[in-house]
């Protein structure tokens, strides 16, 4: 993929390899890269590709392989070294020096690398690269005040502040919306000057097809393939293991659609769930604004909006694991405002959250039953039983360990674990995220499944069409507020969704 | 050097007091495992276990090992208000506060305890604890293996408890992932509560058993406090057979230390040991997983 | 605090260099006062003194570390203890003067500091709290325990010493350095990445941050500050003994303060140090009372008031000079 010039590669990975145990996070990874070459990798969640920015960074080392840097052997370096050395990386869940501020942030690789740099020249360089970042009216802000967006881009900020000749780029366009992402683009493009090396981990296509020219896929921590960009794309393995389907545009099965299209014209009854005004934040960051939404018995509700709108904290807020700063939240008549989260469990709110949160000292079962609380054995038998019909994996694999099977059956668990409460209500959070879409699919029948069943539901996702197949209503939020409401048929077709998503607005 | 029958049994000594050792570790072991809390008020834990048993003693003429789950109930029902009190206050306020704050109870409660009971050694005396038990060769105190039989068989429950029953799975839910446990309906500060509770009890019923074993001070919980670490780290964290390994392992190279060096550096052997292992292997020997 | 960085758009040098003269002007001043402290004060209060000096000593090296470095120690008393037992044999063997036997006790705590350094650094957040612990106790059970020094019951000082109003001079230079190393450690470049350190030493080692380096320099700053202020006060005693001068109340007392005067502020070793010398003063003859009643002031405070007294008067003064106006984070 490179052409083998006279001079060292500026990076040369050989052979590469990263096991825990009997995990095996990357196996025989080639990488050569030279000066102002700009490489993408791209591969489904849990692939490997962080693991592989923890070997190239330092942060991880590496089981096998060699790692070679202008020339010099640096497997052994430390991450310090190596960034000194000209490596800057981000990372994906940003890690800024929290109780400084923004400036200080990026002094700090400043003050590192050259500890005699004028005062004059590191703030000029400071003010140039925050410009640049869309960060400068933040520059005295303390870093744990900054919503988590522009965090992200602190994060690339940071590494700026070290002049990297290698930037590792980790997912750093996760959450964007398209006209961000634009912006995001023109950033890269305008750090690419011809020497400095980027290597781009993302899984928004956009971004990889315009800064890289060449691709690399990886699956299960291994090479997949690799080459120009646009073949690689072509490809249909590629295809089949990772765009099968991206974003609900493209050839998605159809039966998935018919189950939400059928109407259930509820008698609209009393609100099984209201939220009056509601805000809530993290420390200083207030998140949502003034939010109200409710939810009639048999509902599906959508939840939507980009990465940082504020859906995880809204789901958060209603299972009562995020207090509310402002507000009312009832539930079945009960103002539960105030109330812990585990007495909200046993009132009939289960919250399948982000991330899965599998426990991994509990074994399969045990995940399920212990969210079976205060009932009889037999009525535990018969959840347990309905689960696994449900998800009959489970079933098979009920002793192994929560953790160590892969992300879509524990998915399947958390799911499962969700329901084990016999919930009223059940708040799904991003359940298909970083999922191969076959596996999405079959997720999203049990949700049908259990639609019919008449369950209430709280849909939170990312993937627009796949939330408005299933659910009823849906609700746009945007930066905290709700933007849009209304039945999913009449938001799905609703030009201020598109402008949302794909930027022609703001 | 010593004749093979002192040395026999020094190991022997070693291995039974090891014994009581890992019960009072694994005290700080589930509490430092579940609630991600350093507990520096262990060691008095332990100590006020064994003031429990001298004063049943003197005053009801009760004997300390028959009081045993008395005294466990009374450690339990001092640690219960601590927690509520003191530490649950500081949930959300990073694990160095918490920390901070059973080392502010630690010189509260030495200091009490000089105040209350004066700074003089202290021993629990009974017959078992002076009458050794004899074997052919081997000669131990009857205490150290009452002590050890009663310690293991704790060890055992403690265990079961956490692997086989429901309120074990709410505390292994909680200790991998608190906010999720909390919100499939477990309370997760009623669990913090109870394991703080079951802790306590462990330190101070072990420091019933070394009180009748051996002696102690108001002072002598921060050489225990160490000493203990020393277990878990021997031993995994949250492992709680590695525990009871890792406290034979240390209570035999205590007797061997004591032996070969003199007895005052029975504790210093602990101590190497333990900065050795901590920054050689900070997860541990046995590695960290149940 | 967060001065190190003039702020853009701000004229920064000249403003800072004002600040950095009036500073040192101030600085002077109490140092010049100190010195002549001791002809102006009563007996009683120069002994009064001289602790509180050696106090705040303590309390600014182990604040570097642990409200700026994020290593919260409580192994104070083994470099405390070294710097006591090697100057008192220094004075007794080599026949140095009392400012070089410090300057020597100085080394050695660098020394230990940095043989130990490898395995402490290893340790993260509550591990290295725990293994300072063990630290300090592993050095005084082997002072008990070998024969050298004394053993159990220690040495006498066999030579003349200074009397206390020239050891609270002594105390005053130490100071002196004391403030000059924190401000250097703080208030400069080194700051900067020693907070990065402290906040996330990962992430600090990815943008080129040598941390083990950052944190064995604190380190380093830390023990020698110790280690001398533990030969003052073997000077002021006269004498060495392992549950004294390696007691445990070394290192729970510069803790004690900080939390109390404000963790990670720079006037919290002095404010704090006041205080808890006061509290000892009222309560000199109930010394257990004494240690229990810091207890529950610590536990107080950690509780309403983290940032300790300090923190408690800085709200204060923003909530009077700036009543209703709130400098909230916007989007």
């Amino acid at each position: 993929m490179s052409d083998i010039g006279s001079r060292p590669a500026l990076l040369d990975a050989a052979g590469l390899g990263k096991r825990y145990g009997g995990i095996v996070a990357n196996d025989g990874i080639d990488i050569r890269l030279d000066q102002g070459q700009a490489l993408g990798v791209i591969g489904p969640n849990g692939a490997g590709k962080s693991t592989l920015v923890g070997l190239l960074g330092g942060a991880i080392a590496p089981s096998e392989g060699t790692i070679r840097f202008e020339g010099q052997d640096i497997t052994t370096w430390p991450a310090c070294e190596r960034a000194r050395r000209g490596i800057g990386r981000t990372y994906q869940i940003p890690r800024p020096f929290l109780d400084m501020t923004v400036a200080e942030n990026l002094a700090v690789g400043q003050f590192s690398i050259s500890p005699f740099i004028s005062a004059g020249s590191a703030q000029a360089e400071r003010r140039q690269i925050l410009e640049r970042c869309g960060l400068r009216d933040a520059a005295e802000m303390k870093a744990k005040d900054l919503p988590l967006l522009r965090r992200k881009r602190l994060e690339l900020a940071r590494a700026l502040a070290l002049k990297p000749k290698l930037l590792l780029l980790d997912e750093v366009g996760a959450g964007l919306i398209d006209s961000e992402v634009t912006e995001l683009i023109a950033l890269i493009r305008s750090l690419q000057d011809g020497t400095r090396a980027i290597i781009i981990i993302e899984h928004v296509i956009r971004i990889v097809k315009e800064c890289c020219a060449d691709l690399m896929v990886i699956n299960f921590g291994k090479v997949l393939t690799k080459g120009r960009t646009a073949d690689v794309l072509a490809s249909d393995e590629v295809g089949a293991v990772y765009l099968g389907t991206s974003h609900g545009r493209a050839g998605r099965p159809p039966q998935a659609a018919t189950p939400a299209a059928a109407p259930k014209a509820p008698t609209p009854t009393t609100p099984l769930l209201t939220l009056e005004r509601v805000s809530a934040g993290y420390g200083q960051a207030r998140v949502l604004h003034d939010l109200s939404l409710s939810a009639i018995p048999g509902q599906v509700v959508g939840i939507l909006g980009t990465n940082g709108a504020g859906k995880t904290t809204l789901a958060h807020v209603i299972s009562r694991a995020l207090p509310v700063t402002a507000g009312k939240i009832r539930f079945d008549g009960d103002d539960i405002t105030d109330w812990p989260a585990h007495a909200v469990a046993a009132r009939g709110i289960a919250h399948c959250m982000e991330g899965r949160r599998i426990f991994a000292s509990l074994s399969v079962e045990e995940n399920l039953l212990v969210a079976a609380r205060d009932v009889g054995a037999a009525d535990r038998k018969r959840r347990l039983e309905r689960v696994y019909g449900l998800f009959p994996i489970l079933a098979e694999r009920r002793n192994a360990g929560g953790t160590s099977m892969s992300g879509g059956q524990q998915q399947a668990l958390a799911i499962g674990r969700a329901l084990m409460a016999k919930p009223r209500l059940v708040i799904f959070d991003e359940i298909s995220l970083g999922l191969a879409p076959v596996m999405m699919d079959r997720l999203y029948e049990a949700l049908a499944a259990l639609k019919r069943e008449g369950l209430t539901m709280l849909v939170v996702e990312q993937d627009v069409e796949r939330a408005l197949d299933i659910a009823d209503i849906a609700h746009i939020i945007n930066k905290g507020r709700i933007t849009l409401s209304g039945p999913a048929a009449t938001v799905r077709n609703d030009e201020r969704l598109r402008h949302l998503y794909f930027g022609t607005e703001e | 050097m010593a004749n093979p029958d002192v040395i026999l049994n020094a190991l022997i000594s070693g291995v039974l007091l090891g014994g009581m050792l890992a019960l009072t570790a694994l005290g700080l072991s589930i509490i430092l495992g579940v609630m991600r809390l350093v507990n520096l008020a262990h060691g008095e834990f332990l100590v006020a276990g064994a003031y429990a048993g001298l004063f049943l003693l003197q005053w009801t003429g009760l004997d300390p090992l028959a009081g045993l789950a008395l005294i466990g109930l009374v450690l339990a029902s001092i640690a219960y208000p601590i927690h509520r009190l003191l530490l649950a206050p500081l949930a959300d306020k990073g694990p160095e506060a918490s920390m901070m704050t059973t080392f502010g109870l630690s010189i509260i409660l030495q200091n009490l305890f000089v105040l209350l009971f004066s700074a003089d050694t202290r021993a629990i005396e009974r017959g078992y604890a002076t009458v050794p038990l004899e074997i052919g060769p081997l000669s131990v105190p009857q205490i150290y293996v009452i002590g050890f039989a009663i310690s293991v068989t704790l060890i055992t429950a403690v265990h079961l408890l956490i692997t086989r029953s429901r309120f074990g799975s709410d505390l292994r839910a909680s200790a991998d992932q608190p906010q999720a446990a909390a919100i499939i309906g477990i309370n997760v500060r009623r669990v913090h509560a109870l394991t703080f509770c079951l802790g306590a009890a462990c330190a101070g019923i072990g420091g019933t058993l070394i009180g009748v074993a051996l002696s102690f001070t108001p002072t002598s919980g921060a050489a225990y406090l160490l000493t203990d670490f020393a277990v878990i780290v021997l031993g995994g964290l949250g492992n709680v057979f590695g525990t009871l390994v890792g406290g034979l392992v240390l209570g035999v190279l205590q007797s061997v230390g004591g032996l070969a060096l003199g007895d005052g550096y029975r504790d210093l052997v602990a101590l190497v040991l333990f900065l050795a292992v901590l920054s050689l292997r900070p997860q541990g020997v046995l590695g960290s997983r149940t | 605090m967060t001065a190190t960085l003039s702020s853009p758009g701000r004229p920064g040098t000249t403003s800072l260099d004002r600040r950095a003269i009036a500073g040192a002007a101030a600085g002077g001043l109490a140092f010049g006062l100190l010195m002549l402290a001791p002809a102006l004060l009563s007996t009683y209060f120069v002994e009064i003194g001289f602790k509180l000096l050696l106090y705040i000593v303590l309390a600014e090296a182990w604040n570097l570390l642990a409200g700026y470095g994020g290593l919260v120690s409580l192994g104070t008393s083994s470099f405390f203890g070294l710097g006591a037992y090697v100057t008192a044999g220094l004075l007794n063997q080599s026949g140095m003067g009392l400012p070089l036997a410090l300057g020597v006790s100085a080394l050695a705590g660098m020394t230990i500091a940095l043989f130990m350094s490898r395995g402490l650094f290893r340790l993260r957040g509550l591990y290295f709290t725990v293994g300072t612990l063990a630290l300090a106790e592993a050095l005084r059970l082997l002072v008990v325990n070998v024969p050298w020094f004394g053993g159990a019951s220690g040495l006498f000082v066999t030579v003349d010493l200074p009397d206390t109003p020239e050891l609270f001079r002594f105390a005053a230079g130490l100071l002196a350095l004391a403030t000059a190393v924190m401000t250097l450690a703080t208030g400069s470049r080194f700051s900067v990445l020693l907070r990065a350190v402290r906040d996330d030493e990962d992430a600090a080692s990815q943008v080129g941050v040598r941390a083990f380096r950052i944190k064995l320099a604190a380190f380093l700053a830390a023990s020698a500050l110790v280690a001398m202020a533990g030969g003052l006060q073997a000077a002021k005693l006269g004498a060495i003994e392992p549950y004294g001068s390696f007691g445990m109340q070394w290192s729970i007392d510069p803790l004690a303060i900080v939390i109390i005067g404000g963790l990670g502020m720079r006037l919290g070793a002095v404010i704090g140090g006041a205080f808890f010398v006061a509290i000892g003063e009222l309560l000199a003859d109930y010394p257990e009372l004494h240690v229990a009643i810091t207890g529950v002031v610590l536990i107080l405070l950690i509780r309403f008031a983290p940032r300790g007294l300090c923190g408690l008067a800085q709200a204060l003064i923003k909530r009077r000079s700036a009543p209703g106006a709130t400098r909230e984070a916007g989007a």
